[in-house]
């Protein structure tokens, strides 16, 4: 009969799928590891840091992830799923603020510490929701924004002129402290250079570009532009050159990425704040170790930002340089 | 779960049919597999606590999956769900954090956007003529942008306990959730399939000439079956906002192609005509099922949305295959 055909190939598949999985040992400690999408290189790193420092540590980890960083009700129930095999520790990256809090009270309650990877929660509101946070890891973002000003004042000293700002999606916590530390600090440092537009470019490239566009046409003194990411700003920049105004305008983006760090080595885009999401990862496991073991460890843990540039990259010297993958 | 083999069966085409409680035998073939094939693979499948953990998992896209039943029944398409959800969830959220009316009211808030939502889809699709596909997009666009302005685009964090206790209370030590996604089938299943207005909603989809001569009031109709998935988008968002304690503006994105999903993979014709509720139960259930097996097996989540893609065409391909050697 057909359907039984079926039948068993539908279970040959399951079966060849689960012996492709990643198979753990019971004897060492199992660390559960919540990122929010795989289909993004700085989730890459961060991973292969996480890697790294299981390895390290002489532990298991099994990771899981969610089609995309705007599923926030699969990454709930993917984080539920987790609890089923009882990990030693819980480290996740929520998609926002307070859609993993049930969860993670619940993991709490099953004596699971938390760890808060790259600082996607509040701990005031995690408090009131019951959920007691091990540790934050993950990069000031704050201070990248204010780095990229700083890096914009220098490099555009003496100018006069506009700056546009293109935000994240619109109210995600990590593109807005970006783009506030940026604001904040260059007015601060270049009270010449004034900002004349901050837009939601949603994370998205197209719109950056779009974004871009409109500003130049409105703003013929625009000599600079801050993206809260790498990917607005590979669009922003690709207007800028398709204007004309290649090389002109200051093009700074946030994070780092391998894209980035080709368009930068190519001398497109003139920097990026980059963050080390691998050292992220890796310390985040290490700290994890210290909790289990029973010691105390800071509650905020900010790992250093670096800016990237041609010059830096060509120079290769920083010894930070190594964490950027 | 009741399915009698009537899919293999000889089946009458027309809306009005006596297999009430059929369901695509091939979607509970492919659950049973599914679970059996999991409980081999994975020893965390198999208990009461990850069961629990599926139906609960399952409840949002289910109770939107009956709401899309509905609308498919009479060969329309709702492509608002997941915007409606975010919207209702919002507005109930912030009835009683921003404005500081009594907790009963973010309950009915929740409701009745959603069905004011569908409402207008409903008018518009019915009276103005516009097709559904196009009204609904809209919607899908308007409900969410309002949500996102209403909130800034921040999550509204914070709701009063009766409220949580609907997302995250255990009685008897189940989810709140998966008593009112249960009720909810039930109820739904009852409509759809016993009442006239069910039976309605189908002969629409299957001949909506053959309605009208039949004199039945094919607009009214089609409005209030918008009325009916717009209401179960509201509640959607209630289940949703009382889980996670917050209105979240970016809730339910792409939810309507879930729960569109799991209406075909249970048996329900895309076209009109054919619709089971306890169906798209079963169909939710598989997606269900399947997340959280791959989940538990730590299987990528890219392969994730290839395996459920396979199962849909498989699902309708199976029921294709059984439905053509029946009326041979």
């Amino acid at each position: 009969m057909r359907i039984k055909t079926i039948t068993i190939g539908l279970s040959a598949a399951l079966l060849a799928a689960a012996l492709a999985g990643p198979t753990s040992a019971q004897d060492k400690p199992v660390y559960g590891v919540l990122l929010k999408t795989l289909s993004n290189p700085f989730w890459g790193a961060m991973e292969q840091g996480i890697q790294d420092g299981t390895k390290e540590a002489g532990v298991e980890y099994f990771l899981q992830a969610v089609e995309s960083d705007q599923a926030a009700e699969p990454q709930l129930n993917t984080c539920n799923t987790m609890l089923q095999r009882k990990p030693a520790v819980m480290i996740t990256a929520a998609i926002n603020s307070t859609i993993l809090l049930p969860c993670l009270k619940q993991a709490n309650e099953m004596g699971i510490p938390v760890v808060d990877l790259d600082a996607n929660l509040d701990h005031e509101i995690a408090e009131k929701a019951g959920v007691k946070i091990a540790f934050t890891i993950g990069s000031d973002n704050t201070a990248a924004g204010g780095q990229g000003a700083d890096f914009m004042a220098e490099k555009l000293k003496g100018k006069k002129g506009s700056i546009l700002v293109i935000e994240g999606l619109a109210g995600n916590i990590t593109g807005q402290k970006r783009a506030k530390g940026f604001a904040d600090q260059l007015a601060k440092v270049a009270p010449d250079l004034k900002v004349v537009a901050s837009l939601p470019g949603d994370w998205d490239r197209q719109k950056a570009a779009n974004i871009t566009n409109d500003t130049m046409t409105a703003n013929p003194d625009l000599v600079g532009i801050f993206c809260a990411n790498d990917t607005m700003a590979l669009g922003a920049v690709e207007s800028v050159y398709a204007a004309g105004k290649g090389g002109e305008i200051v093009v700074i983006g946030v994070d780092g990425n391998s894209d980035a760090v080709k368009s930068i080595k190519a001398g497109r885009l003139t920097a990026s704040v980059a963050q080390l999401p691998y050292l992220v990862g890796k310390q985040a496991v290490e700290k994890a170790k210290e909790v289990l073991a029973g010691k105390t460890v800071d509650k905020f843990t900010y790992v250093q930002t670096l800016v990237l540039t041609k010059e830096l990259m060509d120079a290769g010297n920083d010894p930070a340089l190594q964490y950027v993958k | 779960m009741t399915a009698d083999n009537s899919a293999g069966a000889p089946a009458p085409q027309s809306g009005l049919r006596d297999n009430r409680f059929a369901v695509r035998l091939e979607s509970v073939l492919v659950l049973v597999v599914l679970i059996v094939a999991l409980s081999i693979l994975s020893p965390y499948f198999l208990s009461v606590s990850n069961f629990l953990n599926i139906l609960l998992a399952t409840s949002t896209i289910g109770v939107l999956g009956f709401g899309a039943t509905f609308v498919i029944a009479a060969a329309g398409i709702d492509l608002s769900l997941g915007s409606v959800l975010a919207l209702s969830g919002v507005v109930g959220a912030l009835s009683v954090n921003a404005l500081n009316l009594p907790w009963p009211v973010a309950i009915v808030a929740c409701l009745a956007v959603g069905a004011f939502c569908g409402l207008i889809n409903g008018v518009l699709n019915a009276k103005a003529g516009i097709p559904a596909f196009i009204v609904t997009l809209g919607m899908l666009g308007v409900a969410r942008g309002l949500g996102l302005v209403f909130t800034n685009g921040q999550p509204v964090y914070g709701m009063p306990d009766p409220i949580v206790f609907l997302g995250q209370g255990r009685p008897f030590g189940v989810p709140m959730p998966v008593f009112i996604f249960l009720a909810v089938a039930i109820i739904a299943h009852f409509v759809l399939a016993f009442t006239r207005f069910g039976k309605y909603a189908q002969v629409i989809g299957d001949n909506e000439g053959a309605a009208r001569a039949m004199g039945i009031q094919v607009d009214r109709h089609r409005i209030a079956l918008y009325v009916v998935s717009g209401l179960l988008a509201g509640l959607a968002g209630l289940l949703f906002l009382a889980r996670v304690n917050s209105g979240d503006p970016t809730a339910g994105l792409n939810y309507e192609l879930t729960a569109i999903t799991a209406a075909i993979l249970g048996g329900t014709n895309l076209f009109g005509g054919r619709a089971s509720v306890l169906g798209t139960l079963i169909g939710a259930l598989v997606m269900g099922v399947l997340q959280n097996g791959l989940n538990l097996l730590a299987v990528s989540s890219f392969y994730q949305q290839m395996a459920i893609g396979a199962v849909l065409v498989l699902a309708v391909w199976l029921d294709q295959v059984n439905r053509a050697r029946g009326q041979r």
